[in-house]
């Protein structure tokens, strides 16, 4: 009897400890955590809108908000044509509360309204953590204010399928030298086509995406080239040489079969099917593309059946290594005509944290805009890239227009279709 | 043995708890599956209310639906009859539309491309509209022809007012003025999104959580609830629920086919209910009703109720448990004391076999003895003397457990009865002096205060303690020991009643410690040699607690082994009504002589209170002065009281010189505490007119100084005198030969003739048929056969003749309890003497019942 009691009372105790030691830890995790700021039986209804046709990340992020608010009803709503729709949606009677922003709409005219409804987030009243998010692609406008913060981010780079390296006993080149070694390697392994990308299109092709980086790199630092440039001014055109020459070098390298790129259809779906043949070392593509692969790991027989650790690292175009093109993907402005505007911002507050922008992008498959990237192991690699190599072509001051003219030149001559010569000499001329 | 017996009954009550508890168990458990039961039958019916408003809300947006679809397809009729161009028809359409909120778009199938019947927002006049980015238009096979159907869009951004919006649709066919031909083109009649929010809901009141959405052949939403995720509801579905791709495939092909209900996981992991049932009025769409499943769980699982039977049980359980340990134990408690009254009843036969067994051996030995030396005289004597003894040993003996019996049985009653104190006391002196004197013990008597001399209780009993007491003092003091009586009245407290103190103490063995504890038991005597030299019951004490008990009052005992013992017993008797009034002497002078302080103190308080004059004399010499004093002055005294025992001179001597040498012949009266006989011839020879016995009651004193100064007072009966008994004649019922005998010949040594009755009927007989004054008395046995006594007296009660119907009939049985007694007399006898039979009762009892009748 006495032996039970004891066990009874040894039990009660340890439970005791326990129950007061995970006290203390939530008490831990709450004083680190968010703390609301209003009255958490505010009800309200808070309205954001993009151009997907889905969000499930940020769903996931109201039902995380909706542990504090849980009166407060969100929702996303997407809208037809959004980057042309978004100044009517604002100015409608569907006026949204938070909505999806591009500062690259900065100056724009025709998308003044997206940029004129947004509130200033840098307002430090507002509380939000920005020093989460990395520099580069915090964009404010040229007055100083800040319309819209990064949620998600973006950059070029290439799928690198792990288990083909370690079975070939291979190392992850982190130069163009040893990108070319890699690729030779494999070639004389029996694979064809070492690196493939997506090329039946100029937009996000294999061309832009290799080259793109090296040509930021080259114009970083001279301002009066940037000036040139987006001036499309015909001279800029030399500026690009260096640049279409590497693409010519990288091509002549042998790194790429053009036929077996040509096969892919599209720069999404078809890239990440591609890649999950299992077959394809590296494949060059977007961090929206890399967006897309956990969803299509499934719907992949062959990745099904032989499943392989990837990772998406840059592409190292120089011999001083890969460049980390950081550019900020989707952007989040809240309408300062906002019904609910406190809790628009008291969301933003929220959502603008290391903790919640990670959670995010690693339920997108994103890119997160913080400054730490090692919770993500498929973009770890961009994390370790040196802060000298990272570019930012919004901090260098390239303007979409001189953008596209590189990437129309670099294309046409990756397909072959025009000579370096003639690329740079139509510097200015291209259309779209 | 023991432990065997307690782990039995151990394993038992673990039993009878374990089996309580499952009991408890199992209807909890009931009550739980019971609810539960309940809880779930409700939750079913909720979930098929659910649907049923699922249903109803499903007729209402086909009511809906239709209606809107209705007058898009009369506008397209009547713009196809018309064959309007777009201007036309959209200036038709702003004419009859009417509602605020809605528009209509009039949008050419070649350029997507067209009029809105309002204008552009922020502009008046600018009424183009353009649905090339908006994704809608480009395929228009599920516009069905007009009337057909309804032909709804999914929800899209208005392009003229980015408003969430839907449409209704109709393919139009407009004139085109500028080619002269027709154009194909699409009406829309566009209506807001959150217009459609405000009437499009579940009744709140009911399922206040409830959202509905509405889905396409394809899963993707039509109207989207704020709780329905992703863009197609089969991949909402798909990322919160696990489920393979055929089960999953099935699943949606059910949804958008038919009506019911699934349950599904919701974003956050709760439990929800989908209820889905088919938009009839459009091709493919499904309506969709979500409620997390806690909403439909009617609380009927009454917890309070369960906590109420929970604690009932538990409750009931412990009582329950607590009830029968406190049973067990008094069943304990009352086993121990079954298993001491069983042994006790085993040590009391045990006892009574060893007890009775002595003075039987002894008489049957002695009666043996007695037998074969019937020549010598002297040796036949000597063996009837110790038989006698035995025998009166046994009698005592057997009355002593019949007292006992019957005082442990509750049957022991108190007759009370108006007695004379004087003549208890006398009784227990005379009692008392033949083992005085035989053990040489120097005896006192002394009473203080006893004023009240006829009291009113059971005389048998207060006679039975005093002896008791006395006896036992009397044999547990050695030879030449001193045993000393103090008796007084005093106040009680208790009304009507004196108290009297009874006090009497030995230099006697004393009794131990550890004994005084015991004493009152039965059969308990004390281990000492010196005691199992002394005939003793061991009950005396255990029945004269017992009846000090009964007469309500308090017995204490103080002694020490070899110095003596003191016991003190303190009754409130009530004084009788009846008591001697004027006992006042006539003037005279009385000097008693006595060594004792005390008794002299109370002597002389009690003659004053008579009216004498007393004086006192602490010696014989003293007093020889003091007599010689008076008679040479004249004065002598009226009477002289002396005590035997005196230093120096005791009485004897003194009354003797008092003669020779005074030669007065003043009376006197010799006191003695002892026995008379001794020293009768020699008091008498030395001059003494008279004896008294110690103690001196006032009664006594009046009566024996009256004696001696020649007043009657009172009249003794003479007690060697039986001439009264000559010749009566007594009929003896008596069915034992042996008895009939023994009191036939005891009778016939007084003179008395008897005749026999063998039983009852005959007695009846023979007292039927004698003539009057044939016989004085019957003796009539109880228990005879036939007829038995009681009957027998009843019969003879009702005889005719007065005589024979009145003769006193006196029980002699056995049967010696008081409701035997009681039995007698409720019968018709007139008395009762218990078997074996005292011959001086007997003759008592003949000279009562006779007295009686005579008078």
């Amino acid at each position: 009897m006495k032996k039970t009691m004891c066990m009874i009372l040894a039990a009660l105790m340890i439970l005791c400890l326990v129950a007061c030691g995970s006290q203390k830890q939530e008490e831990t995790i709450e004083e680190e955590g968010f703390k609301p700021a209003l009255d958490t039986s505010t009800s309200c209804h808070i309205n954001v809108v993009g151009g997907y046709d889905n969000f499930e990340a940020l769903e996931a992020e109201f039902d995380r908000f909706n542990e504090y608010y849980p009166n407060v009803e969100m929702a996303f709503t997407k809208v037809d044509d959004y980057n042309n729709m978004i100044g009517t949606v604002l100015n409608g009677n569907d006026a949204p509360d938070i909505y999806v922003n591009y500062s690259w709409m900065y100056g724009r005219e025709q998308y003044g309204d997206s940029i004129d409804h947004a509130e200033n987030l840098a307002d430090p009243a507002l509380g939000l953590d920005l020093d989460c998010i990395r520099n580069n692609i915090i964009l404010s406008t040229d007055d100083g204010t800040l319309p819209m913060v990064p949620v998600f981010s973006n950059t070029y780079g290439m799928l690198v399928n792990n288990d083909l390296f370690e079975k070939e006993g291979l190392s992850v080149p982190t130069t163009y030298k040893e990108l070319v070694e890699v690729c030779n390697a494999f070639r004389k392994k029996g694979y064809d086509s070492p690196m493939m990308g997506f090329t039946n299109e100029e937009t996000t092709s294999l061309f832009t995406l290799t080259v793109y980086p090296f040509f930021c790199e080259t114009v970083a630092n001279d301002g009066e080239a940037v000036k040139k440039l987006n001036a499309l001014d015909p001279s800029a055109g030399e500026y690009m040489r260096s640049s279409l020459e590497k693409m010519e070098q990288f091509l002549n390298d042998g790194c790429v079969d053009l036929d077996a790129c040509a096969e892919i259809e599209n720069n999404y779906d078809a890239v990440i099917l591609r890649f999950f043949e299992g077959d394809v070392p590296m494949m060059t593509c977007s961090g929206d593309t890399v967006s897309g692969t956990k969803k299509r790991e499934s719907r992949s027989e062959a990745f099904t059946a032989n499943p392989f650790a990837y990772t998406f690292v840059p592409i190292p175009m120089s011999d001083d290594g890969a460049c980390f093109l950081d550019m900020p993907n989707l952007q989040f402005s809240v309408n300062k005509e906002s019904q609910n505007l406190d809790m628009a911002n008291e969301f933003m507050r929220f959502l603008v944290t290391s903790q919640e922008l990670n959670e995010m992008a690693q339920n997108k498959g994103l890119m997160s805009p913080t400054k730490d990237l090692s919770f993500n192991s498929v973009y770890a690699a961009f994390g370790a890239v040196p802060e000298s190599r990272v570019i930012s072509p919004e901090v260098i001051g390239l303007t979409d227009d001189a953008v596209i003219q590189l990437r129309q030149a670099v294309y046409g001559v990756g397909t072959g279709a025009m000579t370096v010569d003639e690329a740079v000499a139509g510097y200015g001329s291209f259309t779209q | 043995m023991r432990w065997l017996f307690e782990e039995g009954q151990d394993m038992k009550k673990i039993r009878i708890i374990i089996a309580n508890a499952i009991i408890i168990a199992s209807i909890l458990i009931f009550v739980l599956l019971y609810s539960r039961f309940e809880s779930g039958e409700s939750y079913q019916r909720q979930i098929e209310h659910f649907e049923t408003t699922t249903v109803a809300l499903e007729q209402v947006t086909e009511n809906y639906l239709e209606g809107e679809q209705r007058i898009c397809d009369v506008w397209a009729h009547y713009i196809n009859n018309e064959a309007m161009t777009m201007e036309e028809a959209a200036e038709y359409i702003r004419v009859s539309h009417v509602l605020a909120n809605t528009s209509a778009h009039l949008v050419s199938l070649d350029t997507l491309t067209g009029l809105s019947t309002r204008p552009k927002q922020g502009t008046t006049d600018d009424y183009a509209v353009s649905y090339e980015r908006v994704a809608l238009l480009e395929d228009v096979d599920w516009i069905d022809e007009i009337g057909e159907s309804v032909n709804i869009s999914r929800a899209y951004t208005n392009p003229m007012n980015g408003e969430q919006s839907l449409a209704f649709c109709n393919k139009v066919t407009l004139s085109d003025p500028e080619s002269g031909g027709s154009e194909a083109a699409v009406l829309l009649r566009v209506v807001p999104i959150s217009e459609l929010e405000q009437k499009w809901v579940f009744p709140q009141e009911t399922f206040v959580n409830a959202e509905l959405s509405m889905i396409d052949a394809n899963g993707d939403y039509i109207l989207k609830g704020s709780s329905f995720k992703n863009s197609s509801f089969f991949e909402f579905y798909s990322s919160y629920n696990q489920s393979d791709s055929a089960s999953s495939k099935a699943l949606f092909n059910r949804i958008t086919s038919s009506t019911g209900s699934i349950s599904m996981l919701n974003s956050h992991g709760q439990e929800c209910i989908l209820a889905f049932t088919p938009v009839t009025a459009t091709a493919g769409w499904t309506l969709l009703g979500f409620v997390p499943a806690q909403d439909l769980h009617v609380d009927t699982e009454n917890w309070l109720l369960v906590g109420f039977v929970s604690a009932g049980l538990l409750v009931l359980f412990l009582c329950d448990l607590f009830y029968m340990l406190h049973l067990n134990k008094r069943l304990q408690a009352a086993a121990k004391e079954a298993e001491a009254a069983n042994k006790a009843k085993t040590d009391f036969l045990s006892t009574m076999s060893h007890d009775i067994r002595t003075p039987m051996n002894a008489i049957i030995g002695l009666t043996t003895i007695a037998e074969r030396n019937l020549g010598d005289v002297d040796s036949t004597r000597e063996s009837l003397r110790k038989i006698s003894l035995a025998s009166n040993h046994l009698l005592t003996l057997i009355n002593d457990i019949l007292d006992i019996s019957k005082v442990e049985s509750g049957k022991l009653k108190l007759s009370p009865l108006t007695f004379s104190i004087v003549e208890t006391v006398e009784n227990l002196v005379n009692i008392s002096q033949p083992m005085i004197k035989e053990k040489n013990i120097e005896f006192s008597f002394n009473i203080n205060k006893i004023d009240t001399e006829y009291l009113y209780a059971d005389q048998l009993r207060l006679n039975q303690v005093f002896i008791n007491i006395l006896s036992n003092a009397i044999k547990y003091t050695e030879p030449g020991g001193r045993v000393s009586v103090d008796m007084r009245e005093e106040e009680s407290a208790v009304p009507n009643c004196i108290r009297l103190t009874y006090v009497v103490a030995d230099t006697g063995i004393g009794m131990s410690p550890e004994f005084l504890e015991t004493m009152y038991q039965p059969f308990s005597r004390q281990i000492d040699s010196r005691v199992n030299s002394i005939q003793g019951t061991g009950l005396g004490l255990a029945i004269t607690k017992q009846m000090v008990d009964l007469m309500e009052g308090t017995i204490e005992c103080q002694s020490e082994q070899g110095k003596g013992t003191t016991f003190t017993v303190v009754l409130d008797i009530r004084a009788a009504d009846r008591q001697r009034d004027d006992m006042l002497l006539e003037p005279i002078d009385v000097l008693i002589i006595d060594d004792d302080e005390t008794l002299l103190r109370t002597a002389v308080d009690t003659l004053e209170s008579l009216g004498a004059t007393a004086e006192q004399a602490r010696s014989g010499l003293e007093a020889l002065g003091m007599i010689e004093h008076r008679h040479l002055s004249g004065r002598d005294y009226g009477a002289v009281i002396v005590d035997w025992k005196m230093p120096e001179i005791d009485g004897l001597e003194t009354i003797s010189r008092i003669r020779s040498e005074i030669g007065t012949d003043v009376p006197i009266l010799l006191v003695s505490a002892y026995d008379w006989s001794d020293i009768e011839d020699k008091a008498k020879e030395a001059g003494a007119n008279g004896f008294v016995s110690k103690p001196l009651f006032r009664s006594t004193l009046y009566d024996r100084i009256n004696d001696l100064i020649g007043k009657e007072s009172s009249s003794q009966e003479p007690e060697d005198d039986y001439s009264d008994l000559e010749g009566l004649h007594i009929l003896v019922a008596e069915d034992n030969d042996m008895n009939w005998e023994i009191i036939s010949v005891m009778l016939s040594m007084y003179g008395i003739t008897t005749d026999r009755a063998e039983n009852g009927r005959i007695c009846v007989d023979m007292m039927r048929e004698a003539t009057e004054g044939s016989y004085q008395l019957i003796f009539m046995d109880v228990q005879m056969p036939e007829m038995n006594g009681l009957d027998a007296t009843r019969a003879i009660r009702k005889l005719d003749d007065p005589w024979a119907s009145s003769i006193p009939i006196v029980a002699m049985t056995a049967d010696a309890f008081s409701e035997n007694v009681m039995e007698c007399l409720n019968a018709g006898m007139n008395g009762h003497i218990a078997k074996p039979v005292d011959i001086k009762l007997v003759i008592k009892e003949i000279r009562r019942t006779t007295e009686g009748k005579e008078h």
